[in-house]
């Protein structure tokens, strides 16, 4: 099932701009990067619980489901990241202090953008899932490995894109990495 | 084990590298600190209904506490009485029953063994009433706060809270209805020593202006600075806060003003924070209206985070390592919606995600590099600024001092030392 309109060149183009994201996240032009970002921008990460499956939907896809593990913004629960425009201006100023003493000296970020899906198109607006697996390292041999997935609405602005909504699904069970206030 | 007393010296302005990173040390905090103490379970909150269970750790003891049906909360060890496994895999949810995945010996909510699924098949007959999931001996609750401890005699919750009830109610009490958690707590394993992010929500705003520079505005330091005050009540309970003036505009005393969302959440959310303020000084009294808190500690490893509105635990997971949990707190009577708004007051800052506490947790990792240098053993760490320095308040309750004087640290690891002492002398 894919929706109309999707032809090669969209998607093309939507993963031309997320490879030019990864590449200035990893080359910590976190300046840059901001650009990307529209300034309504809702960017957040659920918590995501350890939960037993759903014994009442026994048998169907919906007893073992993600998003019943996850409390987004849109719950009751917790998100582990909630934040708007704001926030992520205030994480980038952060970046260029010499105080921001967990990143000073830097750590080392790569990222691989993958499975890049467009799933619904509304007007000039684009709903995209893509997956990462990222590799963090701070001075000291330590190495972490990152994995999620990426749920955008990405705004078309000039035949350019402009991440209007990013939720980001953490892999992990128990977080046992240092941070998750990176860009992701 | 090492002589506590030569751990920590008289005053505790001394204190040795080998408190954080001994492992020996460590076997006896899990038993003469947390076999001795009341340790924080969870909140009313989070299991309103019968069959709401959490899961929750004493140390490292893994406890499930949960409401039954008569609406009695519980606090059972998550391990089954046949093989040991735990009952209970689900970080919070809504049962009848706990099964054991291994052969599924059933145990209701409260505990007690309701079936042997082999009973059936063998003459003997087990004596299930003797055969329950074993009972946290002691468990109290106070304002909401759910508490359990190992030691049968200590003494009753709220004796044990003395005086930090005063400070707990300037925010406790300030809301009509209390306070909730929100959703499930952040859980963030750490390699940290568990007393340090303890010590640091005890009492140590002294590193806000310096770690936080890239966050914290300087004018939020000097009023640190002009109003702050860090209160003892007893050795291992303690506050920080400022108590602004009585001419201090809503704005800046309110509770939430200074937060993000309590900036740039709306004009209903300001509405309401104004509302709560309008009737803090009927609710809690003129003098704690006009409290503006930062950290909370109780002994020995629950804090509070009044700006950030946060109750967090420091549980041990060896000398090395922690897993620290917190959880958002907001007004049980704001609408919901603007309880979205106020939870991310927590959850940007603090926790695993968070913009200032990415360098506590840093700082943290690298103390226990520190306290691991041998050959720096004989150069302990000094913990003496201000030594001497607090006295009584007309007003608060405890010894008071200025934010820059340690005596709170001084004063946990005076406790700390004693009680790691006391069973060796006995
Ligand atoms: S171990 Fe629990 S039923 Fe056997
Ligand atoms: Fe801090």
């Amino acid at each position: 099932m894919s929706a109309p309109n999707i032809t090669p060149e969209l998607q093309w183009s939507i993963e031309q701009f997320y490879y030019r994201e990864a590449r200035l996240l990893d080359n910590r032009q976190y300046q840059t990067w901001l650009g990307l970002c529209s300034e309504d921008i809702s960017y957040s990460m659920p918590g995501r619980n350890n939960l037993l499956v759903d014994n009442r939907e026994r048998g169907h896809e919906s007893m073992i489901e993600v998003d019943r593990e996850l409390e987004g913004i849109d719950s009751d629960g917790c998100p582990i990241r909630d934040e708007n425009y704001i926030y992520l201006m205030l994480r980038v100023e952060r970046s260029f202090k010499i105080n921001a003493w967990a990143e000073n000296p830097p750590a080392r970020t790569r990222r691989i953008i993958g499975n890049v899906e467009i799933l619904d198109i509304a007007g000039d607006e684009y709903s995209v899932v893509s997956n990462f697996h990222l590799h963090y390292s701070r001075p000291g041999a330590r190495d972490f490995f990152y994995a999620g997935q990426r749920r955008d609405r990405l705004l078309e602005v000039d035949g350019d894109y402009r991440i209007r909504r990013r939720e980001i699904l953490m892999d992990m069970a128990d977080v046992n990495v240092p941070t998750l206030g990176l860009f992701l | 084990m090492l002589d506590p007393y030569s751990l920590v010296n008289d005053d505790a302005s001394l204190i040795s590298r080998r408190c954080w990173s001994d492992a020996s040390v460590y076997e006896a905090e899990k038993q003469r600190i947390f076999g001795r103490s009341w340790l924080f379970l969870g909140h009313e909150s989070q299991i309103r209904k019968p069959g709401d269970f959490v899961q929750a750790y004493m140390c490292e003891t893994p406890v499930i506490l949960a409401r039954s049906e008569d609406g009695q909360v519980h606090a059972s060890i998550n391990s089954c009485t046949h093989r040991g496994l735990p009952v209970c895999r689900a970080s919070h949810g809504n049962t009848r029953r706990f099964v054991c995945p291994y052969h599924n010996w059933s145990y209701s909510v409260s505990g007690d063994l309701v079936a042997i699924p082999q009973e059936k098949q063998v003459a003997q007959c087990p004596d299930k009433s003797a055969l329950g999931l074993k009972r946290v001996p002691r468990l109290e609750s106070w304002r909401g706060l759910i508490f359990g401890s190992f030691n049968d005699s200590i003494e009753p919750l709220e004796d044990y809270l003395g005086d930090m009830r005063f400070y707990l109610d300037a925010f406790l009490l300030r809301f009509p209805a209390g306070i909730e958690f929100v959703g499930s707590p952040q859980r963030w394993v750490i390699d940290a020593n568990w007393k340090l992010p303890v010590e640091n929500q005890l009492g140590d705003v002294n590193h806000g202006p310096f770690l936080h520079a890239a966050i914290i505005p300087a004018e939020a330091n000097q009023e640190i600075v002009d109003y702050g005050y860090s209160v003892v009540t007893q050795p291992g309970h303690g506050a920080t806060f400022r108590l602004l003036p009585e001419d201090a505009p809503v704005e800046s005393v309110g509770w939430g003003f200074e937060s993000i969302p309590g900036q740039t959440g709306g004009a209903e959310l300001q509405e309401y924070l104004r509302e709560v303020h309008a009737q803090a000084s009927d609710r809690v009294g003129p003098i704690r209206a006009r409290m503006k808190g930062l950290t909370y500690g109780i002994y020995p490893n629950l804090s509070f985070l009044w700006s950030n509105a946060a109750f967090k635990v420091s549980h041990p997971r060896g000398p090395g390592k922690v897993e620290y949990w917190s959880w958002s707190v907001v007004p049980a009577d704001a609408p919901a919606h603007l309880k979205k708004i106020l939870r991310a007051n927590h959850t940007s800052f603090f926790g695993p995600g968070g913009i200032l506490e990415q360098e506590d947790s840093e700082s943290w990792m690298q103390q226990l590099k520190g306290a691991n240098i041998g050959f720096a053993d004989d150069r302990p760490f000094y913990y003496g600024l201000g030594l001497g320095e607090e006295k009584p308040h007309a007003d608060l309750p405890g010894l008071v001092s200025s934010t820059a004087n340690e005596f709170y640290a001084r004063a946990f690891f005076q406790r700390w030392r004693d009680d790691l002492a006391a069973e060796v002398r006995a």
